[in-house]
């Protein structure tokens, strides 16, 4: 039953793979993409404040039309005036582009984050291979020098992994499935830049590990 | 779908299921199959990856012009941030996914990759907003 205890043999990992980013993409309407949910995550209170901006300069509302006023004023004077009353038919309607295209709530990107915190745990426990690690791995501590440095290379290490996903735009899922399963050339860039580096660093932690 | 409605939750909620799942069963989360993919001692999780693309390749070029628009472009960030992230993968065994999965999986010392992802992200969006400002093409938004 090697299916049920040991990993996945390449074949039923790259379907299963493959069927979750189609399924996603198909279903959930966004390209798969996990460093953009950390991003909206961590960022929920810009989503609250772009939420609150939007509903100030809705088109026709009083605050804009007094903003309008303003501006013009300081900038025209009083020469300015007619302009703004002639617009004033458009008032109400929607100006075009102003459609607000919808956005997936932060909410939303928290419960997919957690829940593969869940399905990573709901698949180890029934495979009968869960239990608490407080190492990552041999070979980590070994290169890592010990066990409390291999805590602090992680944080190091995550905190690369955080800012250079935001950086580029995108990580193994953003880029390296989504994007390049679409032959986006920027994704294709970008994997090639992370997995090379990746390889390097590996030889030379495979160096210090030794 | 309404995104704000509890069905797309569910929805949303249900992939990350699956995900983490599917990873942890392919040893996506292990620390030792991920190095010796990028050692190349082991081909079998850089198949399962070239796999998978091929396979979503192949169904999106099919339904090619019913897709979701996305925003991918390549920015001046692209390369220089890929090569900062390849790095920490290949230092903490870990995508900002993954971290999820190990911690699922109990592996404890994930909590300290998932505090300087944290900090990773903070970061970036102080340096972003203070310096530079360019349209990175983060997805899902």
């Amino acid at each position: 039953m090697e299916l049920v205890t040991g990993y996945w043999p390449w074949w039923v990992g790259a379907l299963a793979l493959g069927g979750v980013t189609i399924g996603f993409t198909l279903l959930v309407g966004r390209p798969l993409g996990v460093s953009g949910s950390w991003s909206k995550v961590i960022g929920w209170r810009e989503e609250r404040r772009l939420a609150k901006d939007a509903a100030a300069i809705q088109p026709g509302s009083e605050a804009t039309h007094d903003a309008f006023l303003a501006a013009t004023l300081a900038e025209f004077g009083e020469m300015g005036l007619t302009d703004v009353d002639d617009a004033g038919e458009t008032n109400g309607k929607a100006a075009p582009g102003a459609t607000k295209a919808q956005t997936i709530p932060w909410t939303a990107h928290l419960i997919f984050l957690f829940c593969m915190f869940l399905g990573g745990f709901l698949a180890t426990y029934f495979a009968g291979n869960f239990h608490l690690h407080f190492d990552l791995s041999a070979l980590h501590t070994r290169f890592a020098g010990g066990q409390w440095q291999s805590w602090v290379a992680l944080l190091f290490g995550g905190m690369m992994v955080g800012f250079g996903t935001q950086m580029a735009g995108g990580c193994t899922s953003g880029h390296g499935l989504s994007g390049c399963s679409r032959l986006a050339a920027a994704s294709l860039i970008a994997t090639m830049s992370f997995f090379g580096t990746a390889v390097a660093v590996s030889f030379f932690v495979e160096v210090l590990a030794r | 779908m309404k995104t704000g409605s509890f069905k797309f939750h569910v929805l949303y909620g249900l992939f990350g299921l699956l995900m983490g799942a599917t990873l942890a069963r392919i040893g996506f989360a292990d620390y030792d199959q991920v190095h010796r993919m990028f050692i190349f001692a082991d081909m079998r999780l850089l198949f399962t990856f070239g796999g998978a693309v091929l396979f979503a390749g192949a169904v999106f070029a099919v339904l090619r012009g019913h897709l979701p628009y996305h925003n991918k472009t390549l920015q001046p960030g692209t390369v220089p941030g890929s090569m900062l992230f390849g790095a920490g993968w290949a230092i903490c065994g870990a995508c900002p996914s993954i971290v999820f999965v190990q911690l699922g999986q109990g592996r404890l010392p994930a909590l300290a990759t998932l505090v300087g992802i944290l900090f990773g992200v903070v970061l970036h969006k102080w340096a972003h907003a203070r310096f530079f400002r360019w349209d990175t093409g983060t997805c899902g938004v």
